[in-house]
């Protein structure tokens, strides 16, 4: 994404990538449900230095009234990098045009997954806050706000979760980090539907031949069972936890 | 009795079975929502969400709107519901009165038509989750009887997660039913509210 060939980094080292990782691994990754006790849900993830917070409200009444759709919900996305989120070299936040885009997008994640029609005339709220931005953001930010609009008992049809891949030279690599995000060759990060492994989201930077294309979508969907599990076991640890301290 | 957390997605049953808080896709019962699955009896309680309303729901709500002789009614819901003064109706309300009501049809899935409204005057209400309502009221309504007893406290429960209570210890009230909230989704509440209902009042 943008970073000028010039002064492009080593971005493999002895076979390994810049944070020591081999090819097909992916960061450390935490989510806790159920962190906003105001918010209908909430999910914190920590995805390697990536810490975002997501919160979801509704369904609630539609407002303005003429946005509202008589026959199902609306959803409102709203992506944001927090003023501190990111590297210096990151320019200004803001509602800019990425944080736009992004939203656009995720909101149709959702709006592909929840079963909207369950809600006729309302709207749904969906608030993704980045505190600390390491590359990726949208995939994290995706799968922390999956959990959280699943912790709202909101009805649909699956948890969707998001993760990049991408190229650097000839290799095909797993969730990119900042520096890797800017310089590889190659950057699509990709929302999955685990449940039937449909592609809710797909986006891409640079190119790739057919051939390592459909290796990429091979390679998220193997990385999505860690995620998924990731993702349900903190919904459940929100019931657990009270089981133990309920007695 | 098994009962196990299911997440929206999770394969519930190789066959499809009509269930609420379900889908059938491929001929296979999936969960819609994050809720409580009990296997034996093909039954999915959700255990967050907003409320969904069904005819003949006891509710409780505040007025909103007056406009004539047709009363909008705030119930925490997502569409709008209205309450319209029969021929014999004498009762009228202004804005800010707190009603208790039947739920007479629901028009699109989003607009409520209450009857039978009653007025609930003075007393505290109480905003809980509404999918934590039917533990709230307990079975048989064993639950709420038990509470508005032992703190000698007048409550009605509406199914939109509206309580209200008035008279006796109130504050011991709420504290039960914030407590059932909590832990809505545990067995044995009914003995452990019971103990702690007695033993606060002894205090």
């Amino acid at each position: 994404m943008g970073g000028s060939a010039a002064n492009k980094p080593k971005l493999i080292i002895d076979g390994k990538r810049v944070d020591g990782r081999s090819f097909g691994q992916m960061r450390q990754i935490k989510i806790t449900a159920s962190v906003l006790k105001n918010a209908d849900g909430s999910a914190f993830i920590e995805w390697g230095n990536n810490k975002i917070l997501a919160a979801v409200y509704g369904p609630k009444e539609a407002t303005p009234k003429h946005l509202s759709d008589p026959m199902k919900a609306i959803i409102k996305c709203r992506y944001m990098m927090a003023p501190f989120s990111s590297l210096a070299d990151h320019g200004r936040t803001g509602p800019n045009r990425r944080a736009t885009e992004i939203s656009k997008v995720i909101k149709e994640v959702f709006e592909n997954c929840v079963v909207l029609t369950e809600y006729p005339g309302s709207q749904i709220e969906v608030y993704i806050e980045i505190l600390q931005g390491d590359g990726g953001t949208r995939a994290a930010g995706l799968t922390a706000a999956a959990v959280a609009m699943a912790s709202a008992g909101i009805q649909m049809k699956d948890i969707p979760y998001a993760v990049s891949v991408g190229r650097i030279d000839e290799h095909l690599a797993i969730d990119f980090n900042m520096i890797e995000d800017n310089y590889s060759d190659s950057d699509m990060p990709i929302a999955i539907s685990p449940r039937n492994n449909d592609i809710v989201l797909l986006q891409m930077d640079g190119g790739l031949t057919k051939e390592q294309f459909m290796r990429s979508i091979k390679m998220a969907i193997d990385a999505g069972k860690t995620i998924t599990d990731l993702q349900k076991r903190a919904l459940r640890e929100v019931y657990a936890k009270d089981e133990i301290n309920g007695e | 009795m098994m009962r196990e957390i299911v997440l929206p997605g999770d394969l519930l049953e190789e066959k499809p079975v009509r269930m609420e808080n379900a889908f059938v896709e491929n001929n296979k019962t999936y969960a819609k929502v994050l809720g409580m699955y009990d296997k034996e009896h093909s039954s999915l309680i959700a255990l967050e969400g907003v409320y969904q309303p069904r005819i003949d729901d006891v509710v409780v709500g505040i007025i909103s709107e007056v406009k004539n002789k047709v009363y909008e009614v705030d119930l925490a819901f997502f569409g709008r519901c209205l309450l319209i003064a029969g021929k014999y109706d004498r009762e009228t309300y202004k804005q800010g009165d707190v009603v208790e009501a039947v739920i007479k049809n629901i028009e699109d899935r989003k607009t409520i038509i209450l009857t039978d409204a009653r007025p609930l005057s003075g007393g505290t209400i109480l905003q809980v989750k509404p999918t934590k309502i039917p533990r709230i009221i307990g079975k048989g309504s064993t639950m709420i009887r038990q509470i508005s007893d032992l703190a000698k406290c007048h409550v009605v429960v509406g199914k939109n997660g509206t309580v209200w209570m008035r008279g006796g210890n109130v504050a011991l009230a709420t504290e039960a039913i914030l407590t059932i909230e909590r832990e809505a989704h545990l067995s044995g509440l009914t003995e452990k509210i019971k103990r702690m209902l007695e033993e606060q009042k002894g205090n």
